[in-house]
């Protein structure tokens, strides 16, 4: 387990310097800079400006220059709050993106995983084509119209929550269920895959052979290899959770890390772009490895390789 | 279960021709009556659609034109959905728009296509060390956070609408290599194929007669079941502001707008939504219809 | 009083392409610690007959169409679902053909191994591991302290059957339903497996059903044979009646089938034609077609058993009508 644990470790080195390379001449080489918005400073102001940073070597060297950095854990500075480096804003900005993350995996994984198993046992009932219908509705209805929606019912017209921000505990209801929802209905439709495929198999029968009733069925022979598509899902889906949140935290109005991330984007934050990019890189791996090791752990075949 | 399903025994000549496995697909997916609605609604989009795309006044105004004077205008006998705050309508837009995200939808699934059979299809004929190392690059890929890249590109390259296709394309071939990969290895296993083998066929008959058939059916599901996909996509970097730029209009472009201005003028949200909600239902049904028909059964999904 | 008394057993399939009957009035009485064979070819309705009594049928698209399943005055085919769950494990257990796909995957031996004693017996675990390990030893696996927290993929065929078969047993049940035990198995396996079914039976003198299409196998094994066709019984008898006293033409194409039996270098022996297409079910006699006694009558009567001699009952028309002998 260990070994394998180490393998991916490995593997994702040579990943994140693909990935940072290839954002860093992505941004050099497109048009623009990031100091081309500031209509109000003279030439040679900006030239400093570029020179300060170091933007005007040449590129190669600024490339050897920043992987070096990178080796460091210096993300360097931000062009557009001055005074502050990207190590600083990230470290405010992705807890608050975190919390939103979480709670929409938990919302996601409560309906989905509740829905999905249902549905499975209940199979062409009433209780399997109403929450698949939910399911479907979540899939096909985007993050940016769910959410002006669930704003405009349930804070402007009922009053129940702020239409934005990120104050009070309240004010993470709205965001995570609009961020959740896409995640709930495909999970909601893998575990019941997944439950349906385990229900038809022969150990199935055997329990039920031996006596076992419903709940022991569900809980005790089908979970384990019920949830198995779901946990393989786990994976890509926080990668999009972290994704899907640039839309919900402008919406919204959440000072997380994908806004931050998309409107360095725009201006041309170098740093910042790459210090996002790595940084979302790094976790995606992590958490893909933590997704990894359940799968297995949970495959009793293929725990003893 | 040896017993629990009798088996159906060899049919004597006298009961009727037998029906090939693409008859009988067909069959149940016409008995799938949510994705027959999904087809025919998909059907009549597509007809208004293309219709807009070819005469861009069909409905008496373009998706272009403005009409300051008038503003933004509830759904009235004029302009049956409405007009946006530039007086253009909302209905032209509605259908012009649909136009683009349907191609963007369908080119950029092509792509992915292309890349994924092309891709999965090498991986599942070589095995071995090969295929060991393709699939590892996919699982590695498929764990990160395309859309950062696409966001990345579609911001410092411009909005290039081929640009679009590709990035989209790029982004959604994994899972098609994994299921083209999964079925050319799993049909390479199966005893037909080792009888074909037997009998003396050569390879490129084989592969022809045997392998690409039965890749077909799972190709044509998930290529449905991608359209919607990329679609969504489309309209996130639309609201983002990165993808169709105006003064086209996609679905996304148009939601973006509507929900700007929400309070006021919740038909130039609602109607879009609708419409585009209603296109990925038909189509996911669709797709799910085309499962069931075809029996495929996704490894991972 | 008989232990499990079936009456006008009838199970159909509703499925897309039509209504697949496979289970047409099928009775037969079953006494305490006695073995009763069913024989039969894959479609014959053998296995069905088994999963109707345990309630295992999946419902749709299967459906019970009629008859009743008396064990201990409870009718298993109309009781209620918790009845039935207290009744399957516990007086009734059953084990399958492939012991590799009936036993759970994600699931070490051991827990699959005491779940009888937790869902029926309210004692403590270190209790039913002790049972358990004691079934092992009874089942000839050795080590069984340290198979105990193996998975099934680490046991070898012969062993994960004998795990089930200790699984079932080990709540000392009234009968136990065997469906095609050795089939998946190699030939030396099988008569193991035999034997040890056997010795357990004589332990808790309890009755055993074994399901098998295998003639051979269910003669050196059972007191009374029961031989099914087309979800019909055609024949039931005392082993030796059956075999030295035929009255059905499928029993004597079954024994003339076997190839032991048979003189080397001669060409193998078959009965001619195929089984009936259960979709299409035509009138009278379902083996008319492939039977050399068949006259025209065969095809238009309707079959039911009757007694042609004493524990001996056969459903062939012509034996029924003119004591044909076989």
């Amino acid at each position: 387990m260990l070994r394998f644990i180490a393998r991916r470790f490995l593997e994702a080195v040579p990943v994140l310097f693909i990935i940072a390379t290839a954002t860093f001449f992505m941004m050099r080489l497109a048009p623009g800079g990031p100091f081309d918005s500031e209509k109000q400073v003279s030439r040679e102001v900006r030239a400093r400006m570029e020179a300060h940073y170091g933007l005007d070597k040449p590129l190669f060297q600024q490339y050897l220059l920043q992987m070096k950095h990178l080796l460091h854990g210096d993300l360097g500075p931000s062009f557009k709050y001055p005074g502050r480096t990207v190590n600083e804003i990230i470290a405010d900005a992705f807890p608050v993106s975190l919390e939103l993350g979480c709670e929409a995996l938990a919302v996601a994984l409560a309906f989905g995983l509740a829905a999905g198993m249902v549905a499975a046992l209940k199979q062409n009932s009433a209780w399997d084509h109403v929450p698949m219908g939910l399911a479907m509705i979540g899939l096909c209805v985007p993050t940016f119209v769910m959410g002006p929606l669930l704003i405009s019912a349930f804070a402007l017209h009922l009053d129940w929550f702020n239409a934005a921000g990120w104050f009070f505990p309240r004010d993470r209801v709205l965001p995570a269920l609009t961020l959740g929802a896409y995640y709930a209905a495909y999970i909601a439709r893998l575990c019941r895959g997944g439950f349906l495929e385990v229900l038809n198999q022969d150990y199935i029968r055997t329990a039920r052979a031996k006596g076992a009733g419903g709940a022991r069925i569900l809980f005790k022979h089908a979970l384990r290899g019920g949830i198995l598509p779901v946990v393989s899902f786990l994976g890509p889906a926080v990668a999009g959770l972290l994704t899907g949140s640039f839309v919900v935290e402008t919406i919204f109005g959440v000072p997380g890390l994908g806004r931050y991330f998309v409107t360095a984007a725009f201006n041309r934050d170098y740093f910042m772009v790459m210090g996002s990019v790595l940084f979302y890189a790094c976790f995606v791996v992590v958490l893909n490895l933590v997704a990894d090791v359940a799968l297995v752990w949970l495959n009793p075949k293929l725990r003893f390789e | 279960m040896a017993d629990s399903t009798p088996m159906a025994m060899v049919e004597p000549a006298e009961t009727g021709g037998g029906s090939s496995f693409w008859q009988d697909a067909w069959h149940r997916l016409w008995q799938n009556k949510l994705a027959i609605f999904g087809l025919a609604v998909l059907g009549v989009l597509a007809a208004l659609c293309f219709a807009a795309f070819l005469w861009p006044n069909i409905t008496g105004y373009s998706y272009e034109q403005q009409n300051l004077a008038l503003g933004p205008a509830p759904p009235n006998h004029a302009h049956w959905l409405g007009t946006d705050p530039l007086g253009r309508d909302l209905l032209a837009r509605l259908l012009y728009g649909g136009g683009i995200s349907l191609m963007v939808g369908l080119c950029a699934t092509a792509v992915s296509l292309t890349i994924g059979v092309i891709y999965g299809a090498i991986a599942g004929f070589a095995g071995g060390k090969l295929d060991m190392l393709m699939m590892r690059t996919v699982d590695i890929l498929y764990a990160l956070p395309f859309a950062i890249f696409v966001i990345l590109l579609m911001v410092f390259f411009g909005q290039n609408i081929i640009l679009l296709f590709v990035a989209i394309g790029a982004v959604e071939w994994l899972t098609m290599a994994r299921i083209v990969r999964g079925q050319v290895m799993a049909v390479k296993r199966q005893e037909y194929v080792e009888a074909a083998h037997a009998l003396g066929l050569k390879e490129g008959r084989i592969i022809f007669r045997h392998i690409v058939p039965n890749l077909l059916g799972p190709i044509i599901v998930y290529a449905t079941l991608t359209v919607p996909e990329v679609i969504l996509l489309e309209s996130f970097l639309s609201f983002l502001g990165l993808g169709v730029q105006p003064p086209h209009s996609s679905w996304g472009v148009l939601i973006k707008e509507g929900a700007e201005v929400m309070e006021e003028y919740p038909w130039l949200l609602i109607y879009p939504g609708a419409v585009m909600a209603l296109t990925l239902f038909s189509l996911n049904f669709l797709g799910d219809g085309l499962r069931d028909a075809l029996d495929v059964r996704g490894s991972k999904d | 009083m008989p232990l499990l008394t079936v009456e006008n057993l009838r199970a159909a399939f509703h499925t897309r392409n039509g209504v697949v009957r496979a289970v047409q009035d099928v009775s037969f009485q079953l006494e305490r610690g006695e073995t009763l064979g069913i024989v039969g070819e894959s479609g014959s309705g053998k296995s069905v007959t088994c999963y109707s009594i345990m309630g295992l049928v999946p419902q749709p698209p299967g459906r019970i169409e009629g008859g009743r399943a008396l064990f201990g005055g409870v009718d298993l085919l109309a009781c209620s679902h918790r009845q039935l769950n207290g009744i399957r494990g516990r007086r009734i257990s059953m084990i399958f053909q492939d012991a590799m796909t009936s036993l759970n995957p994600f699931l070490r031996i051991g827990e699959q191994l005491i779940e009888p004693l937790m869902i029926h017996e309210k004692i403590a675990r270190t209790a039913a591991t002790d049972r358990a390990l004691a079934m092992l030893d009874e089942a000839g696996i050795s080590e069984a302290e340290h198979r105990l927290k193996m998975y099934p993929h680490e046991f070898s065929g012969g062993m994960r059957q004998r795990v089930m078969i200790a699984m079932a047993l080990i709540t000392k049940p009234d009968l136990l339903i065997a469906d095609e035990p050795t089939t998946a198995l190699d030939v030396t396996v099988q008569a193991q497996i035999l034997e040890l079914i056997r010795k357990m039976q004589n332990e808790l003198g309890m009755a055993v059903i074994l399901v098998s299409h295998d003639l051979g196998i269910v003669s050196g094994f059972c007191n009374r044979v029961m031989v099914m066709y087309a979800g019909r019984v055609m024949e039931s008898a005392r082993t030796d009646d059956l075999f030295y006293d035929t009255k059905h033409p499928y029993t004597r194409g079954l024994q003339n089938s076997i190839p032991a039996l048979q003189m080397k270098g001669r060409e193998l022996h078959t009965i001619p034609g195929q089984p009936p297409d259960p979709h299409h079910p035509l009138p009278g006699c379902p083996f008319a077609p492939r039977c050399g006694h068949a006259v025209e009558y065969c095809a238009r009567g309707e079959i039911v058993m009757l007694e042609a001699a004493p524990q001996h009952g056969t459903a062939c028309l012509r034996v029924q009508k003119e004591n044909l002998s076989i």
